[in-house]
């Protein structure tokens, strides 16, 4: 479970994230939606320890992570798994290193099973023998699947997915969502997915959070949602441009 | 790693040689370029004041630090040679001689490249990666006049302005070390100074400053037209910018000291 | 500068205003040494603590020495030979003899020349490529990617770095030495008729020019990547932040090889020269 309590974010002297409360039960998958520089990715960052906030408290199945040290944070790390948006593929390992590199961190197996562990993500992801590429060599579809692999190899209990499709064609975005039902439906997950794509998203999440500049402005499940008079929320989910 | 065959090793410094060749050649004919600009003169007035402000302000303070620095460590090590010859009378000379014509110009050079010369790369650069650089293009203003001969003004003027200052500091930064580590007064230096040294040395040191400040404007603004690959071809170009104004100073400053005496 | 610190601003006396117009070139001075003294003790406590990643140390310091052997090599090569011109003619001028120009011209390169423009040659071909690098793993998000997998950058990305670093420098400092001494020789054999056996002459030099040497050189080594990493880590934004970071870290890591001369060489001449 993750429990997101007043926090605070300023930039010079403007508020980023103006006061966010949120509980995120476990097993859900959550939707961040909302308007580009509404703080969504930032407000990832901080649950994950990334970005100290001003002010506020975050708690991961009951562990503070504001303010605690990165030696500390060790235990609470090992339970995240995160695919970021830009790809943050180490450009100096091969696929098959990055994509490893969380079970070799986390220690206490052989590399034989790591490169089988790897194998099977990589079939399961639909990239068979792309195992001595390098990033470079990849395209931006095939980078987040890599992203992706190597996000959920050691099985969190809590993901992060930021922006999973972005600058992405519709065919492979569809590809990546299927990736995160798949991940859903096996149950056991705590999720948080930012992304603008509310058409793919609307059958992957549990319930969405709407944000706007720095505040939450609704949460609720998708009938929820759809049920709302507040025209700002029904425009972001229809797509309807402001007047 | 597999051992390379004679021909692969060939191959190998051909390719290292024709990349050379290729940014020696961009770089004659942006000059050739930029220098065609001035006749007629054809310049943007308030980009190159802009920019003549920028590079000025932007590395006064750390030319002066780095000019005192220079002016005292020439003292310390000349002070166990004088001290050992009884010959303080000397010390102006041997410190200020060696900073005008030689160190003073080297190092105000190699900062000058750090500071401005990269600062140029990196934007022009960015420029580059994000299709400024076209979309100048696109409205019909050529980046040559708009953006590079304004810069190539503000760093060969700054470059020679600030050695001006800079060899004055140095000459401070020498006087007061020696008083304060060897007790030579420092109008016995400044004696030995006006004495020993011609001002032949002072407008040597300067007609050195004024061509490192041509390199590291061309070789700046060359790297910079020709990034490409985001932010780590920016990176990459920074990189390959100072090394070469760095190895252009040092043969440049050969071949003048060799050549003018 | 904010409203709120404009309105700040405003309200003070010229005199005043003056006085806080000094925080404008201190405050971000400060924070920047704070920053590096930061990261050099965190690098330092990693470099003591398992596990070190011994090939990438390997790695690292064939790249150090790959990239800058050539360049180090042409510069010092050419420096020798302006040192010597230089000297030559004002020697024969003031002094009117050339046969201990050698032996000075040595003490000479170990006490100042050969680790000092190594180093300096080292900030910016070793230095921007570090920021260069780093910059771009931090805006990339690769480092946020190595935190979330309990991969401690500076024990990852900076220790490694350091300890070749302080290798290679001292490496390529001999090189830069021997480099500069050579090409001083032929010019001095050539344009001023020095005999070469005369020229290697080593009367001069004593057990503290070998330890100014050396000392020089481990501080050059130790300063110079994490400075550069420090430059790297504070990079923000896309390809505008690696450039601007690595600017930073020619100017930090010239500026910082420049002042740490000047302190030892006054150390070396108030312990060893004077």
């Amino acid at each position: 479970m993750i429990r997101i309590s007043e926090v605070y974010k300023y930039r010079g002297h403007e508020c980023v994230i103006n006061g966010v409360n949120l509980v995120i039960p476990q097993g859900t998958q959550v939707g961040l939606i909302g308007p580009g520089g509404a703080g969504k990715s930032l407000l990832m960052k901080i649950c994950a320890g990334l970005v100290r906030p001003d002010s506020g408290s975050v708690l991961i199945d009951g562990t503070e992570v504001v303010g605690i040290g990165d030696v500390e944070m060790t235990s609470v790390r090992s339970k995240i798994g995160m695919l970021f948006q830009n790809y943050a593929l180490f450009d100096f390992m091969t696929v098959e290193e990055n994509i490893g590199f969380p079970l070799r961190q986390l220690g206490g197996r052989t590399e034989e099973e790591i490169r089988d562990e790897v194998n099977r993500l990589l079939l399961a992801v639909d990239l068979p023998n792309t195992q001595k590429l390098f990033p470079n060599e990849l395209s931006g579809g095939m980078k987040k699947r890599v992203t992706f692999a190597r996000a959920v190899i050691a099985n969190p209990p809590i993901l992060f997915y930021d922006d999973p499709t972005a600058g992405l064609d519709p065919v492979t975005s569809g590809k990546i969502f299927a990736l995160l039902e798949e991940r859903r439906e096996r149950g056991g997950t705590t999720s948080i997915v930012v992304s603008h794509d509310i058409l793919g998203m609307r059958d992957i999440c549990d319930s969405f959070v709407l944000m706007d500049h720095g505040r939450i402005v609704f949460s609720g499940t998708r009938e929820e949602i759809e049920a709302s008079t507040r025209p700002f929320v029904g425009q972001f989910w229809r797509g309807e441009a402001d007047d | 790693m597999q051992a390379l065959s004679p021909f692969k090793l060939l191959s190998r410094f051909g390719a290292a040689f024709m990349e050379v060749a290729l940014d020696v050649g961009g770089m004659a004919v942006l000059l050739y370029k930029v220098i065609r600009c001035f006749f007629p003169p054809k310049l943007d007035g308030m980009e190159t004041w802009r920019n003549l402000y920028k590079v000025g302000v932007k590395s006064a303070p750390i030319v002066v630090v780095t000019a005192l620095l220079t002016g005292a460590i020439m003292v310390i090590q000349s002070g166990a040679l004088v001290a050992q010859f009884d010959a303080f009378g000397l010390l102006g000379w041997g410190a200020g001689f060696a900073t005008l014509r030689e160190v003073g110009p080297i190092m105000i050079g190699l900062m000058f490249s750090g500071r401005v010369g990269a600062n140029n790369t990196a934007e022009l650069g960015t420029m580059k990666v994000t299709d400024q650089i076209d979309a100048l293009r696109a409205l019909a203003i050529d980046p040559i006049t708009y953006l590079l001969v304004p810069r190539f003004i503000a760093i060969v003027l700054m470059m020679f302005l600030l050695t001006i200052v800079g060899d004055l500091t140095a000459l401070v930064g020498g006087a007061y070390t020696g008083q304060v580590l060897l007790g030579v007064s420092p109008s016995l230096f400044a004696s030995s100074v006006i004495e020993y040294i011609k001002l032949e040395d002072l407008f040597n040191g300067l007609f050195k400053a004024f061509t490192f400040g041509v390199a590291i404007a061309v070789v700046s603004s060359h790297y910079g037209m020709t990034t490409s690959g985001g932010a780590v071809g920016v990176g990459r170009s920074v990189n390959n910018s100072v090394v070469a104004s760095a190895v252009l100073i040092f043969v440049l400053d050969y071949f003048i000291t060799s050549i003018l005496h | 500068m904010t409203k709120h610190t404009q309105a700040y601003v405003a309200a003070l006396s010229p005199t005043q205003r003056r006085i806080a117009q000094l925080g404008v070139i201190f405050v971000p001075i400060v924070t920047q040494v704070t920053e590096i003294l930061r990261v050099g003790s965190l690098a330092f406590y990693y470099a003591f603590k398992k596990p070190i990643r011994w090939r990438e140390v390997v790695q690292q310091s064939f790249f150090i020495g790959n990239r800058s052997l050539a360049f180090v090599m042409i510069v010092l090569g050419f420096l020798g030979m302006i040192l010597i011109f230089q000297s030559g003619f004002q020697a024969k001028r003031i002094v009117g003899d050339l046969q201990g120009m050698g032996a000075l011209y040595l003490q000479l390169l170990f006490r100042e020349f050969a680790p000092t423009v190594t180093a300096l040659m080292l900030a910016t071909r070793v230095g921007t490529g570090i920021a260069a690098e780093i910059g771009s793993m931090v805006v990339t998000e690769q480092v946020d990617a190595l935190r979330m997998n309990n991969a401690e950058p500076i024990q990852y990305l900076v220790v490694p770095r350091l300890l070749a670093s302080i290798v290679m420098t001292f490496v390529l400092s001999c090189v830069a030495l021997c480099v500069a001494f050579g090409t001083g020789m032929f010019v001095a054999n050539t344009v001023f008729e020095v005999n070469v056996a005369t020229f290697y002459n080593t009367s001069l030099l004593e057990w503290g020019d070998l330890i100014i040497f050396s000392l020089k050189a481990l501080a050059y080594g130790i300063t110079i990547p994490i400075i550069a990493s420090q430059a790297g880590l504070s990079a923000f934004g896309g390809s505008e932040g690696v450039g601007t970071a690595t600017t930073m870290a020619v100017v930090n890591a010239s500026l910082a090889v420049t002042i740490l001369d000047f302190v030892l060489s006054g150390v070396g001449y108030i312990f060893f020269f004077s």
